[in-house]
């Protein structure tokens, strides 16, 4: 289990601090795209961990 | 916008009929399999989480609360993002146990037919509101494109067509627990859906909107205000809506049933964990665009769900949001209604009415699905219309997950509490229940005022009656949860169910003997609940899977076979009434045998794992590959037997020396194992004090000496059994054998010399006195006695020199004599010296030498050898046997046979028949010395001696033949020019 402590908490930080992800709405100095961009991030973060788990399974 | 009725119809029932295209296209293998069992296929099926609600119920919450919509699409996303430590251990626990919904995860869990049959109550309940959107949709869109008053009727058909495809593709009992056809039939749905919502996003972006920049410059300037006027979600409400979003995307029945029953492998479901996230941010982002172009194109939308259909005049717009959303009701509504319809039939119809001994069972269950197919999609269209259409699709879908989220905190128990027991987890789940149904549903149904929710301080009072009802529902699920889990008693049965489910699960396969000796009992005793089809073909399905034969007896495998048809039987009625009937009919044997850790399974799942293994769990479980395999190619055999007397291992050496391979024995009874093993290792494990020396046993004909050790495992940890190491000693008991053997000869070989040498002294006396008596007649026939005694006497030296020389280590006692001697005389002196004896008159001697064949060497010896051949060939023969001497030549040697008809020589003596004190005949009338003396002597003639019994061309006597080196003119002077020197 150790080994998914580090996404555990990271999940756990993004589900507290996710309700910054609304501010965007009715903000004309924020993109009205920034929420998919964050998004977008986490995807290929979740792309690159799910490679590195592959190359462990080796 | 205005479409003709008919065109609106024509459309959805060309896309419809494109479904059933697709479905019978995979159907008859016109697709390869190559796409149909891509992993993509499968993230494209798990779009179905976008329902309805993600084309028309995110708009109108976009509209509600902003960004707030995207917390559906990012609580599923976070729920696949979690796949490692949530989704892989549900899907390992459903793989193995065959569960296919989340009320048999549930009932299997917690041992309970009525769990299951709770949570499938509530899943009923709970997705009505979400299939009552899905057809409301579908009305609404009808409506909204053609103002048609029988919208309502259209819809009917389209669940009409719907219900047909769902029977048709999806009710059906494979024993493959895949339906690729229908998984192949969601991608496509969602592949249109996904492509409906990006041409939607893209005609707001650019055809309402003159692009990017245009959009940007509409929500600084016009829309700023709108959007200003948006209110925003409290933080607390997002993180709630977020938890909703999360739990239905896995517990929801239709996603739980594709998640995991459908799903590839783990591979195919870790790969989902970021193909799914990326496909709904695709199908979100177009959200905020739509809903800005409607709003940009109209200062007020009546029904923001459907501002697809505002943002443009366009009937192919409407066309395209029409099909967009079809395409997401239509697998939603396929997918609840199969899922919904196995739950009811395994924990509500069986669960009330359990099968019988039928034969048509499988017909009887495929009908009963198919009608609660049916009845499940007609019951979504009548919620609709009687409920529905007088509330938001927000306020129904909510209605919905919240209700669904009353099954986390179990869910949450059951992967990582194994302390949650079954009365902690119903009487939450009641508390719950009853919380949602008093604060959500039944104001949907019957119109009343929203109760005021108590703990008041802990939430704000202007708060959504769905946030209040969340929080004190689940507060209340948790906290009788573990309270009641924490103060009652866990049964037996849940504790190891809950050891199977933990995510750190160490599973102890407990070594019970099975009342059924063998696979072909599995059948008869099945026969008594499913009948006598279904029980046998039960029965093969898992012989197969397993791929053990019908005659199998091992314990191990017996429990093995249990175990797979039971989970096979709980995929075909749910786990309960699956246990209840391997419970009932295949029972474990309860006698006083010790029950210990089924070590061999443990092991083969290990091996099953070993590749998921990380860090610490991989370095320990190379260390019990290190230690296993030493054991295995351990040069001495050993073998480890449970208290139970069950065979645990059977390693390489000990597979060679009894030619019985490991895995054929393994998990089988001592008492089981061929002949010698069971009565072998039954006397090592009985003896009072180990090693047994020497145990003579025969393997595959031949003789062994095996000693045998043994070691009990005894211990803090030990699980009890005993440990056997099997060592061939049959080499070492030989050579011991020979050595005592070669004793006996040194001291015959000292006796036998010192005989000789005694019996000497007389024999001189004898031939002195024949001598004299030669002087002292004249009488012919007492000379010729005498002759004869001298001749014998002069033998017997002879024989005794040999004998003396044989003592000696065979050194020959003289110089051999290189004179030439002819094979017909010896042959003559050898058959009158036999004809002395007086045994064997009536046996026909023939003398077929030629006369002028002449070896070199010494006459007397070469009498000696003859003697013995024909004596032996005599004593081989019966009455008017007959004895044949023949001689011939052969380049520079002479051959010279002596072939009898007797009854020839055994093959057991043949290859030591040249060994001194080998005879076959009876103790005190011969030797054994004969052909040792014979082999011998022509040895010192350079000889050698061929043996054929039978001879070739006769069936059956003795040839024996002396190959001798044929006397030369030069013999005699190259001896006398060494006797010179």
């Amino acid at each position: 289990m150790y080994v998914y402590r580090i996404m555990l908490f990271l999940v756990f930080g993004g589900y507290l601090l996710s309700p910054l992800l609304m501010n965007g709405w009715g903000d004309p100095s924020v993109a009205w795209y920034r929420p998919f961009a964050i998004w977008g991030g986490l995807i290929a973060l979740t792309l690159w961990l799910e490679q590195k788990r592959k190359l462990d399974e080796r | 916008m205005s479409v003709e009725l008919i065109s609106v119809l024509l459309l959805g029932l060309g896309y419809l009929a494109l479904l059933f295209g697709c479905g019978m296209a995979v159907e008859r293998g016109w697709v390869p399999v190559r796409i149909t069992r891509h992993p993509m296929v499968y993230t494209l099926a798990l779009g179905v989480y976008a329902s309805a609600w993600a084309i028309y119920g995110s708009v109108e919450l976009a509209s509600q609360a902003g960004f707030g919509y995207l917390a559906y699409y990012l609580g599923a996303a976070g729920a696949f993002l979690l796949a490692p430590v949530l989704l892989v251990p549900i899907q390992r626990i459903t793989r193995t146990y065959q569960l296919s919904s989340l009320a048999d995860l549930f009932a299997f869990r917690f041992r309970s037919r009525w769990v299951g049959t709770l949570v499938t109550l509530l899943s009923l309940f709970a997705v009505l509101p979400l299939l009552g959107i899905q057809v409301q949709t579908l009305s609404d869109a009808v409506h909204l494109l053609t103002g048609s008053r029988f919208s309502a009727a259209v819809a009917l058909l389209f669940c009409g067509v719907i219900a047909a495809f769902a029977v048709l593709f999806g009710a059906r009992h494979s024993h493959h627990n895949r339906h690729d056809t229908l998984l192949s039939v969601l991608a496509l749905e969602s592949v249109i859906k996904l492509m409906a919502m990006l041409g939607l996003g893209a005609i707001a972006l650019w055809w309402v909107f003159d692009g990017p920049q245009d959009l940007q410059l509409w929500l600084e300037g016009p829309g700023y205000t709108a959007q200003a006027a948006t209110p925003k979600l409290e933080a607390a409400q997002w993180r709630t809506l977020l938890l909703l979003f999360f739990a239905a995307a896995f517990m929801m029945p239709h996603l739980f049933h594709i998640t995991f029953a459908e799903s590839l492998s783990r591979h195919t479901l870790l790969q989902a964990s970021w193909t799914l996230p990326l496909f709904l941010l695709l199908m979100a982002l177009p959200v905020p665009l739509i809903w800005w172009a409607a709003k940009s194109t109209h200062e007020t939308i009546p029904v923001a769900a459907y501002a697809a259909y505002m943002m443009s005049e366009h009937w192919w717009v409407g066309a395209l949001a029409f099909l967009g959303g079809l395409a997401a009701a239509s697998g939603t509504m396929i997918m609840i209604a199969l899922a919904l319809s196995g739950m009811v039939l395994n924990h509500v119809v069986l669960v009330a009415r359990p099968p019988e001994a039928r034969s048509d069972l499988y017909g009887w269950l495929l009908w009963l699905r198919r009608g609660l197919v049916v009845a499940v999609i007609v019951g979504g269209w009548l919620f609709a219309e009687s409920v529905g259409r007088h509330h938001s699709l927000t306020s129904l879908g909510l209605s919905a997950f919240v209700g669904m989220a009353q099954c986390l905190p179990g869910m949450l128990a059951l992967l990582y509490w194994p302390g949650a027991n079954r009365k902690g987890m119903v009487t939450g789940l009641i508390g719950g229940i009853v919380m949602w149904l008093w604060g959500l549903w039944l104001p949907l149904l019957f119109d009343i005022p929203m109760p005021a929710m108590p703990f008041t301080p802990l939430m704000p009072v202007d708060a959504p009656p769905w946030y209040n009802v969340t929080l004190i529902s689940l507060a209340v699920n948790i906290v009788l949860l573990i309270v009641i889990s924490l103060f009652t008693r866990t049964s037996e049965g849940e504790r190891s169910a809950a050891e199977a489910c933990s995510v750190d699960a160490v599973i102890r396969s407990k070594r019970l003997p099975l009342e059924a000796a063998t696979a072909g009992d599995f059948s008869t005793h099945l026969a008594q609940a499913l009948g006598d089809e279904a029980a046998s073909r039960e029965v093969a399905r898992a012989l197969k899977a397993l791929n053990f034969t019908p005659q199998e007896r091992r314990p191990y495998a017996l429990r093995r076979l249990r175990d797979r048809i039971q989970a096979n039987l709980s995929g075909l009625m749910g786990p309960s009434v699956a246990r209840d009937i391997v419970d009932r009919y295949l029972p474990y044997r309860h006698d006083d045998a010790p029950v210990t850790d089924d070590i061999h399974f443990v092991e083969s799942r290990l091996e099953a794992y070993r590749s998921r293994l990380t860090g610490l769990a991989r370095e320990l479980d190379g260390l019990r590959r290190h230690h296993r395999q030493t054991l295995a190619y351990l040069p001495v055999g050993l073998c480890v037997l449970g208290d139970d007397d069950e065979l645990l291992m059977w390693n390489q050496a000990l597979s060679q020396l009894s030619g019985i391979s490991g895995e054929s024995v393994i998990g089988s009874r001592r008492d089981s194992l061929p002949a010698p093993w069971p009565t072998l290792l039954g006397s090592v494990l009985h003896a009072p004090h180990t090693p047994l020396y020497k145990q003579a046993v025969s393997l595959h004909g031949k003789d062994y000496f095996l000693t045998l050790h043994k070691a009990v495992l005894s211990g803090h940890d030990s699980r009890g059994g005993s440990v056997i190491l099997v060592e061939d000693h049959s080499e070492m008991k030989w050579l011991e054998d020979e050595l005592v053997h070669a004793a006996r000869l040194a001291s015959i070989g000292q006796l036998a010399a010192g005989v000789a040498h005694e019996i000497g002294n007389p024999i001189t006396g004898i031939s002195s006195l024949a001598q004299n008596l030669r002087y002292d007649t004249d009488d012919p026939a007492l000379l010729e006695t005498a002759d004869q005694i001298q001749q014998l006497t002069q033998r017997v030296t002879k024989i005794v020199n040999s004998l003396v020389g044989f003592a000696h280590g065979g050194r020959p006692t003289g110089p051999l004599p290189v004179s030439p001697v002819s094979l017909k005389t010896i042959s003559e002196d050898a058959l009158h010296l036999i004809h002395l004896a007086r045994s064997g008159e009536d046996i026909i001697f023939t003398n077929a030498c030629p006369d002028d064949i002449a070896v070199r060497g010494d006459s007397q010896r070469l009498t000696q050898v003859m003697v013995n051949l024909l004596s032996n060939a005599r004593d081989a023969c019966q009455d008017q046997g007959s004895i044949l001497i023949e001689a011939g030549t052969q380049a520079s040697h002479a051959w010279w046979r002596v072939t009898d008809n007797g009854h020839g020589i055994a093959p057991s003596v043949k290859n030591r028949l040249f060994e001194p004190f080998t005879t076959t005949k009876p103790a005190g009338e011969g030797t054994g010395l004969g052909l040792s003396l014979a082999y011998q002597i022509i040895n010192e003639h350079q000889g050698k001696i061929d043996v054929a019994s039978p001879p070739p061309g006769q069936p059956r006597g003795t040839a024996i033949t002396l190959w001798l080196p044929l006397y030369q003119q030069d013999d005699l002077s190259l001896h006398a020019q060494d006797t010179d020197c």
